[in-house]
């Protein structure tokens, strides 16, 4: 890497704000609060997207689970989405259980749960005056990127919009490029919170 | 997961009950029907008997319209998002008889009938969203029964020991087909190979009937019907392109995924059509027309064809005519000169038919001639 670039950039110290604000994150009840409704609103939002989650009143409770479910954990239905191996219906909802799924969908909500936990730190615990929730929505946008990518090229037909070769191309590079800007979003804000401020209880 | 020509006999668990209140059954046997497919057209040249899985489905020798070459076909294929096998085909069906069917199949929901010697089956649309083909084995034929949501059409076809799955590509938003022996290629609605050993060769039909569950239970008391018990967890009752008891979402409005390879403005784009085709080319007839018609005639390339109307069913029936015999309603029956005869027994030539989306129909036959 260019040694000027470098500079500018400090990949280890931003590594460690991270680490940091991470931990900070994890140390205080609040943050972890909000964390936590954001990683369970997400990861509800994105299995009924993908269609593993819907209210279903009218079906009895009970438990389905198809045949060698472990050999199909790992059969894919779309891009980024994987073979339900059981059916959990609770009296009122439904759930497709996708070990798969579950796992990417809970991975995308832990970034989504960090950044936005993140941003609330920064704006209650900032290094510098000046910062608003504008980073919070930064979060945002990845956030939709890679939720929307598990829907596939159906979600489109919801926007009425039609489908061509590059578009569909796209959308394959959507989950990546959303998990990647989660990433760059966790950095940038990690930088904004002062993690040497005193933990609430 | 390995495949076999006669599927993968999966036992499912489920365990039932309220909180607190917790069994294990094993999900029943199906009830296999029997009987000779009846109703096919077109000369065989690939017989299935004694076929090998690796030979792909029979092939006939046909003469359609063909609008598009098969490279441009390939252009046109787009990913549905799935990759092949990502939308799986039911392997090994199970069958329920009629009168315990499905909990979640309503008398109006659509089905898609299959008659073969007096034997009937029906394949609720509501379990075919989810998988778009049913391999199936009816007497000593191994069929496949298809669905393409986004085109609104069943047809079925016969496939040897070979078995067809969903590639997750589509042409003209139609389903497209691949074969497990030879991994050739078939878009459903034209149905010709498009790449693989069996490039250029078309798959041979038979009639599959669109109709409810009502109507097909009157008229085939006997008959059984396809239950949820496919081997996979789908959130079957919902649908996720729409409903069609009553019809709302992508099945009511004008979107289409895709742009067609044609289009039209004569009949709103997921207006239900007829269609036919042959040698003597292609033609669609509005179902709305029929269904207050009950006759309609009209012409293909000079030859007069007539679609008569089975009120029952609720479906329509192709005939060729060439020599323009007077086809006259006469309650539910018709009068062939001056003979009666019920709507799907003319005296007369009968052409595979099947519904379909207008947009998609004129999309691949875009030279079809309408009758109405």
């Amino acid at each position: 890497m260019d040694t000027r670039l470098a500079g500018k950039l400090r990949p280890r110290s931003r590594i460690a704000e991270t680490a940091a604000a991470t931990r900070l994150v994890l140390r205080r009840n609040d943050s972890v609060a909000v964390a936590g409704l954001v990683l369970v609103g997400y990861l509800t939002a994105f299995l009924w997207a993908v269609g593993d989650l819907s209210v279903r009143p009218d079906m009895p409770a009970g438990l389905l689970i198809v045949d060698d479910p472990l050999w199909r954990v790992f059969d894919r239905t779309g891009p980024a989405t994987f073979e339900a191996i059981a059916i959990v219906d609770t009296g009122v909802a439904r759930l497709l259980f996708s070990p798969g799924n579950l796992l990417l969908g809970g991975f995308v909500a832990g970034l989504v749960g960090l950044n936005l936990a993140m941003s609330y730190l920064a704006v209650v615990q900032p290094a510098a005056c000046g910062l608003g929730t504008g980073s919070g929505l930064l979060a945002s946008m990845p956030a939709l990127l890679a939720g929307t990518v598990c829907c596939g090229p159906v979600v489109l037909l919801v926007l009425g919009i039609q489908a061509s070769g590059l578009l569909l191309t796209m959308f394959t590079w959507l989950l990546p490029l959303g998990i990647g800007l989660l990433f760059v979003s966790l950095i940038y804000v990690a930088g904004k919170i002062d993690v040497s401020g005193s933990a609430h209880g | 997961m390995e495949r076999t020509p006669t599927g993968d006999r999966r036992r499912r668990r489920q365990v039932l009950g309220g909180i607190g209140a917790v069994g294990i059954t094993a999900l029943a046997g199906c009830l296999e029907g029997s009987g000779m497919p009846a109703g096919s057209t077109d000369e065989e040249v690939d017989d299935d008997d004694a076929a090998d899985v690796n030979d792909g489905p029979p092939t006939v020798e046909r003469s359609i319209p063909e609008a598009y070459s098969i490279d441009r076909l390939n252009e046109e294929s787009m990913s549905g998002g799935p990759g092949p096998d990502g939308i799986p085909s039911i392997d090994d069906p199970r069958f329920t008889a009629a009168d315990d069917p499905p909990a979640n199949l309503d008398g109006g929901d659509p089905v898609f009938g299959v008659e073969f010697d007096g034997e009937a089956k029906a394949y609720p649309q509501y379990i075919l969203v989810w998988h778009e083909i049913v391999n199936d084995v009816v007497g000593d034929e191994s069929v496949a029964v298809t669905y393409c949501p986004l085109t609104g059409t069943a047809q079925g076809f016969y496939r040897g020991a070979s078995e067809f799955g969903v590639s997750g590509r589509l042409i003209n938003s139609n389903l497209v087909m691949f074969d497990r022996g030879t991994d050739s290629w078939w878009p459903q609605m034209l149905p010709v190979g498009i790449s693989g050993p069996h490039e250029g060769a078309y798959l041979e039909e038979f009639q599959v009937i669109w109709t409810t569950w009502d109507r097909w239970r009157d008229q085939y008391p006997e008959t059984t019907v396809l239950t949820e018990e496919t081997g996979h967890a789908r959130d079957y009752g919902s649908d996720p392109y729409g409903e069609y008891n009553p019809p709302s979402g992508y099945y009511d409005n004008e979107r289409t995924l895709f742009p067609p390879l044609a289009s039209d403005d004569r009949f709103p784009r997921k207006e239900v059509v007829i269609g036919a085709r042959n040698a003597d080319g292609a033609m669609a007839v509005p179902k709305d027309a029929l269904r207050e018609r009950t006759v309609i005639e009209g012409t293909v390339d000079g030859t007069p064809y007539a679609t008569v109307y089975d009120e029952a069913l609720d479906t329509g029936y192709v005939y060729r005519n060439p020599d323009d015999t007077s086809v006259e309603p006469d309650g539910d029956t018709f009068l062939v000169d001056g003979e009666t005869h019920a709507p799907d027994a003319l005296p007369l030539d009968r052409e595979i038919g099947f519904d379909a989306m207008w947009f998609a129909w004129y999309g691949y036959y875009p030279s079809t001639e309408v009758h109405e």
